[in-house]
């Protein structure tokens, strides 16, 4: 008979978030919830045991959390993150307990404790450990062991106490009077059924099973069968990290630069082919370089998108051995794709169909491993009237392409950040100034063009509600062009300072 | 030089989400700045221009009257009229655009343009100095002539100057000459940010996303001539001709003659004898004994009124809409001013008896006012359509639309769009507006936030908050008026542009229902009214089974024991005098005649209520105030209420008599009070009144309190005559409740949704009258509720219709399929009706398979449950020829639970709407006993003066826009109702609770004013969630039970040796139970 333990995690984000804020965290009096975006609706999607205390429900929106409670603290959710470290969880578990174990998502755990439990004293023993061991870390947790799967995970979603051990075959007795919410089926079965009157397990068990079925489907007969172990049902284990490595020892150590190129080489082409079998590309690598004095010598990089094509990498791992200190020499060599994505073969244009694009991210990897790959960017246009906000930094494209510009209007080439301050004398309200004093050096003003008038942008900051520039396009008497403005517009001091920038110059 | 410039290119607020400012403030603006003419050009759109002429009138700057096309190639043109010729040509064409596009769209070309343009002058907007500009240069030449002009306008981007120069010279090769506008979006540079604002609405876009969509142009706002003389020093030609533009267009709104639409009832008589030929027929009919000399004398006398002011044709008109109603046999009832004359009663327009009540029918038509008469006519809600379409067709689509109504962002919806555009999470928005009482012009404001605990450092939310208080009184957009037809001799779309509406075969003008006002069109209001419906239904039913032939005009006249109901405020469902208002007023008013109804009716409106005329009339009534008149004249106006003003013609006859008022003055002063509320000009007629009533020896004192009670009125106050109509059909309801409750209470559920109530109170105050309600069964019931022998009485049969989500044809397809032969099963309805199994579980739902079927709701939805899409063929054939439904498989009996009977009472509010088990707080009220909460029965019966609690279900809130404030809700419980009164601190303070329970208990003394009796709240608590537990709650159990009955105790659960979570263990925080939710009404 099987034995399977469940792990039931009633608060577990706002408890992984409480552990992550640590000494920062509200105490735990405090109501918290985590609320997160569904549409254009804030709801609360996590809720700890305070806030629920006070009547909060998850699922409940966000805003009227906050008028029920005054001193509410609101959060945001972090779905993925719960996931993953959910995951996390679960290796712990495979690591301590048993070699299969799977994270029941969004909020616990199961354990197939099958033949495994004397290993840890009983399974008494073993349900007291895994629970203060949790609890001790601060996440409130309830366990429960029982025959299946079903009947483990009802029945820890169901007590008041930290653990419950179900004596073999004790399943049925154990279910019945649980609600059959606890029977993992789907919300609108659920609703269902309770509409016909079945609120506990026991009363569902207790109905003949193919009335049931022709009004709900077999799932629910399959769910009790689960629960009931006359089904068994599979755990898949979660695997520890999956990762694509490849691993060379050598008989004797190396340490010339070549030999080291030549091996990365050949570790290259083996991940290659391992990626291509998972269909998978790289997109970070780690050459680890073991000494023979024990120490470990690193290079990674990375690419702007996945690759397996074994030139390229070789040339960006190679671009780096130098840096490597082989000392007495070494004598493993590994290399592992810590990250990985999906990478599957692409067509390639014909010349006769379309211009085929031009590949830049090979440009872009060479740069951005050699320079680091913040100093590499793409300017995008942003549609924004205020200058500095005209154009943004983006990650680098990965085709070769033109942005377009961001106006219609002549725009300077470079802009200075911050505008420099120039003594100008102008005449009010809109006229351009006749001279200005820039750097130091003076300039009359020959031809100009202007104003244009730009708002601040009111929604952004208090200071900009009234905020006006006037720019103009000047030119002096050299023939040099820049672009200055006035803060202000020129009648109306709210608007500004009056003072003169000088703000671009054109080519 | 400086008055050289008349800015012709201004977008006022009705182009939709376009302008930001209102033609009032953009004509102040210009007053302020000296520009002396200002042309408004709304997007293809004349929609603003009566506004734009009444600010015109008012400030003194001339209108031009103009609209800007933008053509389907992105053409801009800005077209003025010149002579009421163009204008006509104008409508059509913008008629034409709107016709093609459909509703709120306008689709128009340059053909079109060219077919309508004699007489416009016209002003191409350019865009950039190019080729396109140029080609629509030359077209625009050839179209318009020595009409036409370019626009050059300042942007204030770069090469602005350039661009101009090269327009000019494109111009000057076109022989084109150019023009100086400004383009103006709002009056004061302040607007800019609400004017991104709507853009964003317009547009559906956050702000953080709007990017260049917003308004890339700067400075849209109006300059002084000065200025624009200046930035456009280097075209002074182009800045003089907007005066030359201006000169041009001699058009003025007030030359819109209008004509009233000839009658072809009787060849070869004018109107005036028709009417004559009609009136005495009429007559005839009405007095078969008869026609006393008093109605000859009045007829005589009316007549010779119609004759004078030559409205003949509209009595016709009207007439013609009443037989055609009386010949499809759809009840109506005129009201309105001239509705109550002894003409449109011989007529039978209205059915209130001139000899038998005495109205002072000689107003009837003001000979002063120089106004279209007035008459108003309702007719059932369920059958007004087919008036309307025969309206449109008799009359000609050419000739007659339907007014529209400008909707206007309040509160709730100026926070809504704004709080979007700025990006705030919806659930924040929907949290603060339902802080807000829904028709409220305070906005939302800070206070509101600090109630749902929301951050107010939130800059977005701050400046949400101001910029939804700017936005509040913006239009939004047009929809059509409920019923305000204009019918017109000429071609309407001559007048103003004609443009379809969202319903089929419906068209509507431009302009709302004060624009026609201000330009003397007439209107004909064919308005629907829930109550006809009701009533008529109620005749029907009265005939069929009680064989009791009635109308509204046969109707026993001043039935004593009708009034003895009345003034028990045993109003329940009647019309008009059911409201909390007007119930509490009943009992002091204690009428006795129909005349104290129609006292009734007027006294508790706002008007009344705000100029604080009901108390002193209340005294005088009661004869605690000896009722006196300063002046003799005094009391010719205001003998019959007692010299207190009641009536809207009241206040203004007293203009007229004390302080020696013109009759249009006096019209203008009412004018000022309804339209113009906020502009000030009611305190220019104030001093006026003030001092024209103290020169005639009338004390200061009196004068001032005169004016405060006129200025209650205004749209207000109700005429006498609207009074006495509504009277009418409340006395009619109020006689059919007393007399027949069985009929009353079938007809009135059928009419719904109307009134206040619920059709749960209407059902529970039936019962409590005696009457039997059945429930829906679905071998009983049709798709409205009937009337069943029950007895020796009836008995009311709640319908199909009662059935939420039940679509009507599948209700009557049940229905004809039943015919005579009963269902037998569930099995057997579903194959006879052919309806989806979805439908089946909609009246599971609503328990109607119980009575005949003897199926509980589980039992059919388990039934139904098992049911497939189709029935397998072989099956129905062996169905078929046995002629019984056969089963398709035997299956084991399953034995379902049954329901709580708190459940059952859940499931049939939500479902049916009410229930005919217990209350729901029947199943609370030990728990409600044990909080020291009484019931609201109790309420009723202790002395004035006592502290109590009691809670109950809201069944309405009210909150009268004439209380100052003052909130009234009505609470109910299993014993009856309570009536609370909220003041306006206590909502202050418990905004939350007060708006959002759907069930409250209250704290407060009860107030006796002799047989009502009010709870006055000094705190309120949500019991909301209490009242959603009663789904799980079973009337067994809350009985108190015998020692020795443990099976009581212990439920049937399974066996409980074995170890096993007992259930008191179980922790379960997403468990949703269903609710009871009651939505309450709520009512301004």
């Amino acid at each position: 008979m099987p034995r399977v333990v469940s792990l039931y995690l009633p608060t577990w984000p706002t408890d992984r978030l409480r552990r992550k804020l640590g000494a920062d965290a509200p105490p735990p009096d405090v109501p918290l919830v985590l609320v997160g975006r569904e549409g254009r609706q804030r709801l609360v999607l996590a809720a700890d045991r305070a806030a629920q205390a006070a009547g909060l429900r998850i699922g409940m929106e966000a805003v009227r959390a906050q008028a029920l409670i005054a001193n509410l603290v609101v959060k945001d959710a972090d779905l993925v993150g719960d996931a993953t470290a959910l995951d996390k969880l679960a290796l712990w578990a495979l690591r301590r307990y048993s070699p299969i174990v799977a994270s029941d998502p969004p909020d616990g755990l199961v354990i197939d404790m099958t033949g495994a439990a004397h290993l840890l004293g009983g399974e008494a023993a073993m349900l007291a450990d895994l629970s203060s061991r949790v609890i001790n870390v601060g996440l409130s947790a309830h366990a429960a062991m029982a025959d299946s799967w079903g009947a483990a995970h009802a029945v820890a979603r169901s007590i008041r106490q930290q653990v419950w051990l179900v004596t073999t075959g004790g399943s049925r007795d154990a279910l019945a009077p649980l609600p059959i919410a606890r029977l993992r089926l789907a919300a609108e079965t659920i609703a269902g059924l309770r509409r016909l009157g079945f609120e506990t397990i026991g009363e569902l068990a207790a109905t003949a099973r193919a009335p049931l079925a022709l009004r709900f489907g077999s799932e629910v007969g399959r769910r009790l069968d689960q629960a009931f172990s006359a089904v068994r049902e599979v755990i898949t284990p979660i695997r520890a990290d999956e990762l694509v490595s490849v691993r060379r020892a050598f008989a004797e150590p190396i340490a010339a630069p070549e030999t080291l190129h030549r091996y990365t080489r050949k570790l290259v082409e083996t991940l290659c082919s391992e990626l291509e079998a998972k269909a998978l590309g790289a997109r970070r690598l780690d050459l680890l370089f073991f000494r023979i004095d024990n120490r470990i010598e690193a290079i990674r990089v990375g690419t702007s998108m996945p690759v397996r094509e074994a030139k390229r990498l070789v040339r960006l791992l190679g671009d780096k051995i130098e840096t490597i200190e082989p000392g007495f020499g070494i004598e493993i060599m590994t290399l592992t794709a810590t990250v990985a994505e999906p990478l599957m073969p692409k067509q390639r244009v014909t010349a006769l169909v379309e211009e085929e694009e031009a590949d830049v991210s090979d440009l872009v990897d060479i740069l951005a491993n050699r320079v680091g790959s913040h100093r590499v960017y793409a300017l995008q246009a942003v549609s924004s009237d205020v200058p500095e906000r005209s154009v943004a930094v983006a990650s680098p494209p990965t085709a070769a392409g033109t942005l377009a510009p961001p106006t219609q209007w002549p725009r300077p080439s470079r802009l200075l950040t911050p505008p420099e301050v120039i003594e100008a004398i102008a005449m009010l309200p809109d006229h351009p100034p006749v001279a200005f004093t820039w750097r130091g050096v003076r300039r009359r003003v020959k031809r100009a063009d202007g104003p244009e008038r730009i708002f601040g942008e009111w929604w952004k900051r208090d200071a900009e509600l009234a905020a006006v520039r006037d720019y103009f396009r000047v030119e002096d008497e050299a023939g040099e062009r820049f672009w200055i403005y006035r803060a202000g517009d020129g009648e109306d001091t709210e608007t500004g300072s009056h003072r003169w920038f000088m703000h671009g110059l054109f080519g | 030089m400086t008055d050289a410039y008349a800015e012709l290119h201004c977008t006022s607020h009705f182009s939709f989400l376009r302008g930001a400012s209102s033609c009032d403030e953009l004509f102040a603006q210009a007053a302020a700045l000296g520009i002396d003419a200002l042309g408004i050009v709304d997007r293809n759109s004349l929609a603003g221009i009566v506004r734009a002429h009444i600010a015109a009138k008012e400030t003194g700057v001339r209108l031009v009257v103009g609209c800007r096309l933008d053509l389907a190639d992105g053409t801009a043109l800005l077209v003025y009229p010149i002579d009421r010729f163009a204008y006509g040509r104008l409508c059509r064409l913008l008629s034409l655009g709107k016709k093609r596009a459909g509703k709120g769209k306008c689709e128009l070309h340059w053909s079109d343009v060219a077919e309508h343009a004699e007489g416009l002058i016209g002003i191409l907007v350019p865009n950039e100095p190019d080729d396109l500009t140029g080609l629509n240069l030359r077209r625009l030449a050839s179209v318009f002539g020595d009409r036409a002009y370019l626009a050059l306008t300042l942007r204030r981007r770069p090469n602005d100057h350039l661009r101009l120069h090269e327009l000019s010279l494109l111009a000057a090769r076109a022989r084109v000459p150019t023009v100086v506008t400004n383009d103006v979006l709002f009056h004061a540079p302040h607007r800019r940010i609400l004017q991104d604002v709507v853009t964003c609405i317009r547009r559906n876009c956050t702000i953080d996303d709007a990017g260049f969509r917003r308004e890339r142009h700067a400075d849209r706002y109006l300059k002084p001539p000065d200025e624009m003389a200046r930035l456009f020093a280097l075209h002074p030609e182009a800045v003089r001709r907007t005066r030359e533009i201006a000169a041009r267009c001699r058009f003025n709104l007030e030359e819109l003659a209008y004509q009233y639409p000839e009658e072809a009832t009787m060849a070869g008589l004018t109107p005036q004898a028709a009417l004559e030929h009609l009136t005495w027929e009429g007559a005839r009919e009405r007095y078969p004994e008869g026609v006393p000399d008093k109605i000859v004398a009045t007829l005589r006398h009316e007549l010779q009124l119609i004759a004078k002011l030559r409205y003949a044709p509209y009595f016709l008109t009207v007439n013609s809409i009443v037989r055609f109603a009386r010949s499809r046999d759809i009840l109506c009832q005129g009201r309105g001013s001239a509705a109550n004359s002894a003409v449109c009663f011989v007529l039978g327009i209205t059915s209130i008896d001139p000899d038998r009540n005495d109205l002072l029918f000689e107003r009837f038509v003001s000979e002063e006012r120089q106004e279209p008469p007035d008459i108003d006519v309702d007719f059932e809600h369920e059958r007004r359509e087919i008036v309307m379409q025969w309206v449109y067709d008799t009359y000609g689509r050419d000739h007659a639309a339907l007014c529209s109504t400008v909707t206007r962002y309040r509160s709730k919806g100026a926070l809504r769009d704004i709080g979007k555009a700025l990006g705030l999470p919806e659930d924040l928005i929907k949290g603060l507006s339902g802080q807000v009482w829904g028709w409220s012009e305070e906005g939302v404001q800070e206070k509101h936030a600090k109630g749902l605990n929301i951050n107010l450092e939130d800059r977005r939310l701050r400046l949400a908050l101001s910029l939804a208080q700017e936005l509040i009184g913006a239009p939004r957009h047009l929809s059509q008026h409920p019923g305000g037809f204009v019918l017109t001799h000429d071609r309407l779309d001559e007048l103003v542009p004609i443009e379809p509406a969202a319903m089929t075969d419906r068209q509507i003008i431009e302009w709302d229902k004060d624009d026609i006002d201000e330009l003397r069109f007439m209107k004909v209001d064919v308005l629907a009214l829930g109550m006809l419906t009701c009533m008529k239904r109620g005749f029907d039913l009265l005939k069929q089974h009680k064989d009791i032939s009635l109308n509204l005009a046969t109707i026993p006249a001043e039935d004593p024991r009708t009034y003895a109901m009345i003034r028990k405020a045993d109003t329940l469902g009647v019309f008009q005098i059911e409201s909390r208002a007007q119930m509490a007023m009943l009992p002091r008013i204690k009428p006795r005649t129909f005349y104290d109804l129609v006292i009734e009716v007027a006294i508790v409106r706002p008007g009344p209520i705000q100029g604080d005329m009901v108390h002193p009339y209340l005294r005088r009534r009661e004869g605690k105030e000896a009722v006196e008149y300063p002046k003799p004249e005094l009391e010719r106006v205001l003998g019959k209420t007692l010299g207190v003003p009641l009536f809207q013609e009241q206040a203004m006859r007293v203009a007229i008599v004390c302080a020696g008022f013109s009759p249009s003055e006096a019209d203008q002063l009412r004018r000022a009070m309804a339209t113009f509320k906020h502009t000030g000009g009611v305190t220019k007629f104030g001093e006026k009144l003030v001092k024209g009533m103290v020169k005639r020896g009338y004390t200061e004192e009196f004068a001032v309190r005169t004016f405060s009670q006129l200025e209650g009125f205004g749209s207000y106050g109700f005429p006498e005559s609207h009074a006495a109509s509504f009277a009418l059909i409340a006395y009619a309801s109020s006689w059919l409740k007393c007399h027949h409750p069985d009929v009353f209470c079938a007809a009135l559920l059928n009419a719904q949704p109307m009134g206040f109530y619920a059709p749960a109170q209407i059902v529970r105050d039936a019962r409590e009258h005696g009457v039997e309600v059945r429930p829906v069964c679905v071998n009983a019931s049709r798709w409205d509720c009937t009337l069943e022998p029950s007895g020796d009485g009836l008995a009311v049969r709640l319908g199909l219709r009662m059935v939420r989500s039940l679509s009507n044809v599948d209700g009557a397809s049940l229905v004809a399929a039943r015919g005579d032969r009963p269902f037998g099963s569930i099995d057997d309805l579903w194959r006879r009706a052919g309806v989806p199994a979805a439908t089946l579980v909609h009246l599971a739902d609503a328990d109607a398979f119980r009575e005949s079927l003897t199926l509980a709701r589980r039992e059919a939805l388990w039934a139904i449950k098992a049911l497939r899409d189709e029935p397998l063929p072989l099956f129905a054939a062996a169905a078929r020829r046995a002629g019984a439904a056969l089963p398709e498989a035997i299956e084991p009996a399953v034995e379902l639970k049954p329901m709580k009977e708190g459940s059952e009472v859940v499931e049939d509010y939500g479902h049916v709407g009410l229930s005919l088990r217990r209350h729901p707080l029947f199943f609370i009220r030990d728990e409600l006993t044990a909080r020291r909460i009484v019931t609201c029965g109790r309420v009723g019966e202790v002395k004035d003066g006592t502290w109590l609690e009691a809670a109950g279900i809201v069944l309405v809130r009210q909150m009268p826009g004439s209380a100052k404030g003052v909130m009234f809700i009505t609470i109910e419980d299993e014993t009856g109702v309570a009536n609370l009164v909220i003041w306006p601190d206590l909502f202050e303070r418990q905004r939350r609770e007060i708006l959002g329970s759907s069930m409250m208990s209250v704290k407060g003394r009860v107030q006796r004013e002799g047989e009502v009796v009010h709870l006055i709240a000094s705190c309120v608590t949500d019991c909301s969630t209490l009242l959603a537990s009663v789904g799980e709650r079973d009337g067994i159990f809350t009985l108190p039970a015998g020692r020795g009955d443990e099976a009581r105790h212990s439920g049937g659960g399974p066996d409980s040796r074995s170890a096993k979570v007992r259930p008191r263990d179980i922790y379960d925080p997403y468990e949703h139970i269903d609710t009871l939710k009651v939505k309450a009404r709520a009512f301004r």
